[in-house]
């Protein structure tokens, strides 16, 4: 790394530190390089160096465990900030944390956190009896261990509301015991490796897994610890995987917030087979199992697919002539990949980022859920140039190595795999026939009647939770407020009398939307405050935001209501709301540039008629 | 090696460590530089154990009182691995 640059840019007071910081930064991986970067950071807060809109909002992390969290809280603070989630920190004292976690009136609970970060003691977690005792004692033991950590979890969960993140437990790396290591639950090898399973299989939603065993196994056994760093300084491990441990608390951290992505745009020639089909032909391409070259393509289609089956998006961009293109998805014996596996397929001479760019309203998504893999450098550097929101990944040079390249791209890892996500590619698909049909029926009220649409509207539900939290999370265009909540946070307003919160589910004759609107309102003296008004773009301008207000009305009512207060808060991305209030019949109350205020009085409204039919109202039985 | 060009090696790591320029001399301790505090110092180690291909034993470092007596240490692990 070459660090003369950096700190000559910091000397200057030149603004384009920050982002030479970013780079440098991903790239690290010495402690001592990302060590060095924190440091320079903090110098340049300390010399008041312009820097980039840092998000205003500071997320208050504690750290706690069993080990020196020093100076692991200074590589998260620094990455977690690198990446506009600037962290404040409030740190446990060495081996203090069961106590911080039990005594109300400990720092922990004063510091109100958004997040903590538990690193449970390794040594608390050995078998205190004989190797050869009967199994159930170690398992009996193994399961006090995990129901310990869970506890405390709980513990600071009910009292904080915050997010929790726990590691697990590093395995032994010496050969002590030998192969008898895997014949008993007694040897810290069999515990801390059922310790572990027990623990990810029995975490409630709130707890995330810091999976310190694979980041060991990940780096190496040896080259993960440090005896003599434990000795000196109380550290929880080797200085290397300090960084990966740092990497992987951050990377959580921006998870909780952060949507994943949402469609994976590929190349063909190349990329999903060897050669170009438009010179080689269907035959002379490279794919299948009768050689090396063709069996790594293969299995890099095969990784696709099991990422369409998590519920990514995919499409094609190929510059090609559309028949070609399309032929080895239609006849190749060795194809894994079929013309139905993918919702876009652009083949074509214009520009790449004109194609994806394309894709965006098609697919009602924002440029910034796509990724786009490529093994051209060329067609990588248009796309980043000319539609800079989208996530680029060059392949190669050896098609062996192209799943790795995505298995360890880190975009596509949801928190919680919903059923949901599974199904979104045949949602997406029948959103393009359902298009068809609107272009064939002139009259848009019997096309919508065409649909036959049936709507249920439900409280929140602890089973819907995950799928909650996670539109909320990743909504961005229909979204009046852009206001984001962690499952933790929407478990508290299903609990709180002040607010009431509910969804709709839609489904048409072409095939079920799932959970696609999102409503919470906050009873305020005699008016319902709307907090967060959000729907997927997918099902506009089908009646259901008239559905959701005449809920919206009919609950208000029940509450005791007169008025609905509604806000619309600007974000770059949600400007097709910026009217909606006005739409809907409200009346604009207070204007400025980052708020518009309105106002609907509930006597004054009726009821608006929709081609749908409602099967369950919330917050009704049944 | 000799404990000045040992320093002298130790120079360009500090330079890099370090933001604000740094002479080292044998007599020079933590206490002089202000930017030496106990996280840089981790930092420290690691880039020296790296640069000098040494691996110091527990709990040697913090014998040394000044750069002189580290340099020593270093000279004497680079001799007896």
């Amino acid at each position: 790394m070459d660090t003369a640059e950096i700190k000559s840019l910091l000397l200057a007071n030149e603004p384009s530190f920050w982002a030479r910081l970013k780079t440098l930064t991903k790239a690290a991986r010495d402690f001592e390089e990302l060590f060095l970067l924190s440091s320079l950071r903090k110098k340049a807060h300390a010399r008041k160096l312009a820097g980039p809109n840092l998000s205003a909002k500071t997320l208050r992390l504690a750290m706690l465990g069993g080990y020196s969290l020093y100076p692991l809280h200074e590589l998260i603070e620094h990455l977690c900030e690198v990446e506009n989630f600037p962290v404040e920190l409030w740190l446990g004292d060495y081996d203090n944390y069961i106590s911080e976690i039990m005594d109300d009136d400990s720092g922990l609970y004063t510091f109100a956190p958004h997040v903590v970060f538990i690193l449970p003691a390794e040594r608390r977690c050995s078998y205190t009896g004989q190797l050869t005792d009967a199994r159930e004692l170690p398992q009996d033991e193994a399961q006090r261990t995990v129901d310990s950590i869970l506890d405390l979890a709980r513990r600071v969960n009910e009292k904080t509301r915050a997010e929790i993140i726990t590691t697990n437990f590093m395995l032994p790396a010496r050969h002590d015991l030998g192969a008898f290591r895997s014949r008993t639950l007694g040897s810290d090898w069999s515990f801390r490796k059922w310790v572990n399973l027990e623990l990810g299989l029995n975490a409630p939603s709130y707890l995330h897994m810091c999976d310190w065993e694979f980041l060991a196994n990940r780096l190496g056994g040896l080259a993960a610890r440090d005896e003599r760093a434990w000795f000196e300084s109380k550290q929880p491990c080797s200085s290397t995987l300090l960084v990966e441990l740092a990497r992987e608390a951050a990377q959580l951290i921006a998870a909780l917030k952060r949507a994943p992505k949402k469609v994976l745009v590929l190349d063909l020639d190349n990329t999903l087979w060897g050669g170009v089909v438009a010179d080689d032909g269907l035959e002379g391409i490279e794919l299948g199992d009768t050689s090396p070259r063709g069996e790594a393509f293969k299995a890099f289609q095969k990784y696709i697919v099991s990422l369409k089956q998590r519920g990514v998006l995919l499409a094609v961009c190929s510059k090609n002539d559309l028949a070609k293109a399309q032929e080895p998805f239609q006849k190749h014996p060795e194809m894994v990949l079929r013309l139905d596996d993918i919702v876009s397929f652009k083949a074509n001479w214009e520009p790449k980022s004109e194609n994806i760019r394309a894709m965006a309203p098609e697919l009602n998504l924002g440029l910034d859920s796509f990724v786009f893999v490529d093994d051209n450098p060329a067609e990588i550097e248009i796309v980043r140039q000319f539609a800079p929101e989208v996530t680029t990944i060059l392949l190669g040079p050896d098609p062996s190595d192209y799943v790795a390249q995505l298995a360890d791209c880190r975009l596509f890892e949801s928190r919680s795999i919903t059923t949901e996500d599974a199904g979104r590619t045949s949602q997406y698909r029948s959103d393009v026939q359902r298009k068809a049909l609107e272009v064939s029926v002139t009259d848009m009220a019997s096309y919508l009647e065409s649909l036959q649409m049936e709507a249920v509207i439900s409280e929140f539900v602890p089973v819907d939770v995950p799928r909650l939290a996670q539109l909320i999370n990743k909504s961005n265009q229909f979204n009046l407020t852009t206001r984001r909540r962690s499952e933790a946070e929407v478990i508290e307003v299903m609990n709180d009398k002040k607010f009431i919160g509910y969804s709709v589910r839609l489904k048409d004759r072409f095939g079920d939307h799932g959970l696609i609107s999102i409503v919470i309102g906050e009873k305020v003296g005699d008016a319902m405050r709307i907090d967060t008004w959000l729907m997927s773009c997918r099902v506009l301008k089908r009646g259901v935001e008239e559905e959701v207000l005449n809920e919206l009305v009919r609950l208000a009512k029940l509450k005791d209501c007169r008025s609905l207060l509604g806000t619309f808060l600007p974000t770059p991305k949600n400007d097709m709301v910026r009217d909606f209030y006005s739409r809907m019949g409200f009346s604009l109350t207070a204007e400025t540039e980052t708020k518009r205020e309105f106002e609907l009085r509930l006597e004054s409204f009726r009821a608006v008629s929709t081609k749908i039919k409602i099967i369950r109202r919330a917050y009704e039985s049944g | 090696m000799n404990q000045a060009e040992v320093i002298a090696k130790l120079q360009a790591i500090f330079d890099t460590v370090f933001l604000e320029p740094v002479v080292l001399t044998p007599a020079i301790s933590a206490k002089d530089v202000p930017e030496w505090d106990s996280l840089t110092h981790i930092s420290l180690m690691v880039s020296v154990e790296k640069a000098f291909n040494v691996r110091f034993r527990v709990g040697e470092v913090e014998t040394a009182k000044n750069v002189g007596e580290f340099a020593d240490l270093i000279l004497k692990r680079q001799q007896e691995p």
